[in-house]
């Protein structure tokens, strides 16, 4: 498509990888914290924070870190980890409104809940065992139950739906995770000046968990020759109280919210982080904002005004070397107490924009009803997208991958697989090009599928549908909340053919900013679709209970009345009740035994007992004798 | 028992050890009488904090069971036990609960004047962690080994721990989860291996749900001190509701034990007695409820900051690191102030002399048992006991024909 695009990002991605090589190979660590705020269309706001420590090789510094977060390094060392992500995610990106076809959406849309992927660096046979000891860790390092990855129910080993890799990789997801202060705190901990200094102390907590999504990430590569890199990210996306007080939907020709850091984040920044290298702000503009009024440099142009003059301002260059964004960069170390900053932006006019979307628009929904069976349904609906990016013959083919696991109590049948273009069935072949299916074993392994979809470039929209079966649980291998549903977490739509990565020309070499190089690499477009809840049969917890209580009342009676019946003898009874009444003390008792039994025997008249005592007699002995004979036995 | 440290309490020293520190500190006078207060005390010294905070209720509606625990959770905090000795439960998330209009807060006062959850929350097992099995495994120290350590209630016999435990209970029971069920003779035997495990020293278990006392019942083991938010057949209530989260925050039994607690600081000295006798029936609208038949020392006479903070006792020692000094100077030639201090030393000598003879006295009945059973074979004595009894056995079964 434009290869000389590719060469050139291609070209300044080694040389930026040389330059952070040699700045690495100094062997100094160094922290890096940005943020980046964007207006959305739909009247919130992003703010993306970024922060990234590095640590050179381990052989060069030893086991002594200096800002680098000690817990990790171990991580790595301990387990062998090539590359590693964990998120926390609560709601869910709005494609559409917020953007598909950027970088943002490729790295920070994340499906609900708990996300964990590693690349391990060890024979492939030691990788699961790594894999329990990890997720272990990870539970305890972050306050969260990622210790239920450990079971191989819930992790799968992609080939190639996810990532490329040989076989070293391993994915699990937990949608239903809550994510709160205790799993933001954690994170916190492992920068250097936590939330005290610099640009993360406007981490705000009721401020960010108000806010339609949050995604809090945390990246990890390691290499021998690289060292360690970690990569800190939170995404949020917050509802701007606006100044008119009233909130209109955004196609109305109001005036969005006007906004600043202190209106988002309680807060205004008072300096950087001291030990920082670099410490940025940097507010992003869509093109669609500042196109119509021409003057896209200027900070206070006729549709809004940044509060404070940037101290710098870049173009943002898309895939298609078409401008997409103008970014105004402040640096938080020109700022003190004295002087402390507070980026905000005020609009003028009324503006209506949107960003792009991704090129097909994934939804899955499930069809059918009842406890017995049902059907997965994904759909693609085309956004139109190619037909502005791509003006050519619509007899192309557009590619694009699935990744999905299934929790093994959903028992797909993946021969069930049809696929519908455009509301007609085409066979299967003609779509699909290649696809990796491992079948969910009962209570061992979840089932992985994993397709590349060939979809012509007229079409305008795509269902595939796979067939089911719900599974039975064991009675204690419900949750306590069964009567909620069960969760089946979010497919992975990529479109390899598809580039979200951007480049900002006009910037020297000496600029470094992980931000942007995140923007920079090379970006697989991707989304993640909806989580589904699939109701189970539950059964009733308390019958066994009841079952239990009503079976041991209906056997006491029964058994009490006959044994009753059966012991009961009257004759004896009443004897008894005769010796009740001429009942003696023990000492008078014992006197009468020592004189003789005649006055006994006379008074009772009844012969049989006397033998019966002497055998009831024997029998104690007997067992005092056994008992001895035993303990002596047993302890020689 | 495979997973279980066993510890060695110096309960018993030696007695050459004995003789070797004696003669050491005829040696070096200086050295003060260290020794003595493990020669003293049979048991461990109280030397660290822990506490075990649960709160086993899910669902939004039990908003005030997160509530008290995490209230719990910021008293023990200000009073001194740090984060890693503190095992926090909580069985469903409140804080960021879509039905939460606070995000990221939890309150326990409708004046929303104190934020529990603050920023500096860390929550051990939460959502469906909170299990009967994770809890015992907790106590017992039972885990598998990848568990992290932040996980790990790492205690010893010179423990004391606080377990508190909120949610719905009833006759020897508490709910986990609205889904299973922690009865006493459960928690009974957990606290019984720990004793046996040696990890504490004391343990304060604080229990605020229905009929809490009954969950008591069946402790038998030593140390134990016991309260419950109500008796047998009682309820416990909450205490009020506030209107703008839409339900019950807090528990009278927790709200009124906070009321006590946040008058006091770290340096305080209030005792446990006047915490149990600051519960008043007519406040609490239940009957608490103290069991302390287990436990030996007088209540009037314990902080409550041995138990909700970490707060030591201190005994000062002339010299640190006695035991590596003595190490050291069996091999060094006579020390230098050997001559000056030799009075001193033998004044030291005859205490230590008195304090040896105090010792033997002690242990005179054993030393008799002993002797008694010096000559003769164990077994012949236990069969000659046997006998007796099979005997006493025949003859009360005769009177009694």
């Amino acid at each position: 498509m434009a290869p000389p695009a590719r060469q050139f990002s291609l070209l300044s991605l080694l040389i930026l990888l040389a330059a952070a090589s040699s700045a690495v190979g100094v062997g100094e660590e160094e922290f890096t914290e940005e943020l980046l705020l964007r207006p959305l269309p739909d009247r919130k706001v992003l703010a993306h924070f970024h922060f990234r420590s590095s640590a050179p090789p381990a052989a060069a510094a030893g086991r002594h870190h200096h800002l680098f977060p000690k817990a990790i390094s171990q991580l790595v060392r301990n387990f062998h980890i090539s590359e590693l992500e964990l998120s926390f995610t609560q709601g869910r990106w709005n494609y559409d409104q917020w953007g598909g076809y950027d970088p943002m959406s490729t790295n920070s849309a994340k499906p609900p809940g708990v996300e964990l992927w590693a690349i391990f660096d060890i024979p492939f046979t030691e990788i699961n065992a790594t894999w329990k000891n990890l997720t272990h860790t990870l539970s305890g390092l972050f306050c969260a139950s990622i210790n239920f990855l450990e079971s191989s129910t819930a992790f799968s080993a992609p080939r190639w739906g996810f990532k490329l890799n040989p076989g070293n990789l391993r994915y699990g997801a937990l949608p239903r995770e809550a994510v709160c202060t205790e799993n933001l705190t954690p994170w916190l901990k492992l920068l250097p000046c936590r939330d005290k200094a610099g640009i993360a102390s406007l981490l705000y907590r009721p401020s960010i968990y108000k806010g339609y999504y949050h995604s809090q990430k945390l990246k990890l590569t390691s290499s021998r020759s690289g060292g360690i890199i970690l990569d800190q990210t939170l995404t949020v996306v917050l509802q701007p109280e606006s100044f008119s007080g009233k909130q209109l939907h955004s196609t109305d020709g109001q005036l969005h919210p006007s906004w600043s850091m202190e209106h988002l984040f309680n807060k205004r920044l008072s300096g950087k982080c001291l030990v920082s290298k670099s410490s940025r702000i940097f507010v992003e503009i869509e093109k669609g904002i500042v196109d119509k009024s021409g003057s896209e440099i200027l900070w206070d142009n006729e549709v809004f005004v940044l509060s404070t003059t940037p101290d710098r301002v870049l173009k943002e260059i898309d895939h298609m070397e078409v401008q997409s964004s103008s970014l105004y960069e402040y640096d938080v170390s020109n700022y003190n107490d004295e002087k402390p900053l507070d980026v905000g932006i005020t609009w003028k006019r009324p503006r209506i924009w949107s960003c792009t979307p991704p090129p097909y628009h994934a939804s899955r929904f499930l069809m059918g009803g009842g406890n017995e069976r049902g059907s997965i349904a994904l759909s693609f609906l085309s956004t139109n997208l190619q037909k502005h990016l791509f003006s050519g013959s619509n007899d192309c083919l557009r590619k694009a991958v699935v990744f999905q696991v299934v929790p093994w109590y959903v028992k797909v049948y993946y021969h069930s697989l049809e696929i519908f273009i455009d509301g007609s069935r085409k066979d299967i072949s003609e779509v699909l090009d290649k696809i990796h299916v491992t079948p969910s074993e009962d209570k061992l392994s979840p089932g992985t599928l994993e397709m590349l979809l060939r979809f012509p470039c007229s079409m305008q929209s795509a269902t595939l549908t796979l067939d089911f079966d719900k599974g039975f649980l064991h009675i204690d291998e419900y949750p306590p909340d069964a009567n909620q549903g069960f969760d089946i977490p979010s497919a992975l739509i990529s479109f390899p053919e598809f580039n979200s990565s951007r480049t900002y020309p006009g910037t020297d070499p000496f600029f470094v900013s992980p931000l942007l190089e995140d923007f920079k690499e090379d970006g697989v477009v991707k989304s993640y679709t909806e989580v589904l809840l699939v109701p189970l049969t539950t059964p009733d917890f308390s019958m066994p209970y009841n079952v239990i209580t009503f079976t041991c009342t209906v056997l006491a009676l029964y058994f009490g009345s006959l044994l009753n019946a059966l012991r009961r003898r009257i004759g004896e009874e009443e004897s008894e009740l005769k010796k009740t009444a001429a009942k003696r003390g023990l000492i008078p008792l014992l006197l009468a035994k020592l004189r003789g039994k005649k006055i006994d025997k006379s008074n009772s008249g009844s012969s049989p007992a006397s033998p019966s005592g002497s055998k009831l007699l024997l029998k104690v002995v007997f067992v005092a004798i056994v008992a001895v004979v035993f303990h002596y036995l047993s302890n020689s | 028992m495979a997973f279980g440290r066993r510890h060695r309490g110096p309960s018993l020293p030696a007695l050459p050890f004995l003789l070797q520190t004696l003669s050491l500190l005829v040696l070096l006078a200086f050295s003060s009488s260290a020794a003595a207060p493990t020669a003293a005390s049979p048991a461990a010294m109280h030397n660290n904090n822990w506490a075990v905070l649960v709160c086993t209720s899910r669902f939004w509606f039990n908003y005030r069971h997160m509530a008290n625990t995490l209230s719990l959770y910021r008293t023990v905090k200000r009073l001194g036990i740090p984060d890693e000795r503190i095992i926090l439960m909580l069985a469903d998330d409140m804080a960021c609960n879509p039905r939460n209009n606070y995000p990221a807060q939890v309150f326990n006062n409708e004046n929303h004047q104190l934020n529990l959850y603050g920023d500096n929350v860390e929550v051990d097992y939460r959502g469906y962690e909170v299990t009967v099995e994770n809890f015992l495994r907790v106590l017992t120290g039972r885990h598998e080994s990848a568990v992290p350590r932040s996980k790990r209630l790492l205690s010893d016999e010179g423990s004391h721990i606080l377990l508190y435990m909120t949610g719905h209970g009833g006759d020897e029971f508490l709910k986990f989860q609205d889904n299973e069920e922690l009865q006493s003779h459960d928690l009974a035997d957990a606290v019984k291996q720990m004793k046996e495990k040696h990890r504490f020293k004391e343990l304060l278990i604080m229990v605020d749900t229905c009929q809490a006392a009954t969950l008591f019942s069946q402790l038998h083991s030593p140390g134990v001190l016991a309260i419950g938010s109500s008796m047998k057949g009682e309820n416990s209530y909450s205490h009020h509701l506030d209107s703008d989260i839409g339900v019950s925050v807090v528990d009278r039994f927790t709200f009124y034990t906070l009321a006590f607690f946040e008058k006091l600081n770290m340096y305080s000295n209030a005792s446990l007695n006047s915490l149990f006798t600051s519960y008043n029936p007519s406040m609490l609208l239940s009957t608490a409820y103290y069991r302390m038949d287990l436990y030996e020392r007088a209540l009037n006479e314990v902080p409550v900051t041995n138990f909700f903070g970490s707060v030591m006792k201190t005994i000062h020692t002339d010299s640190a690191y006695t035991g590596f000094l003595a190490a050291h100077d069996t091999e060094t030639p006579l020390s230098i102030n050997h001559g000056m201090l030799q009075n001193e030393a033998s004044s030291r000598r005859s205490n230590m002399e008195e304090m040896k003879e105090a010792q033997l006295r002690s242990h005179g009945w054993t030393e008799i048992l002993q002797e008694q059973l010096e000559g003769k074979k164990t077994e012949i004595v236990v069969m000659y006991g046997l006998g007796t009894m099979g005997i006493l056995l025949a003859i009360s079964t005769w009177l009694s024909m």
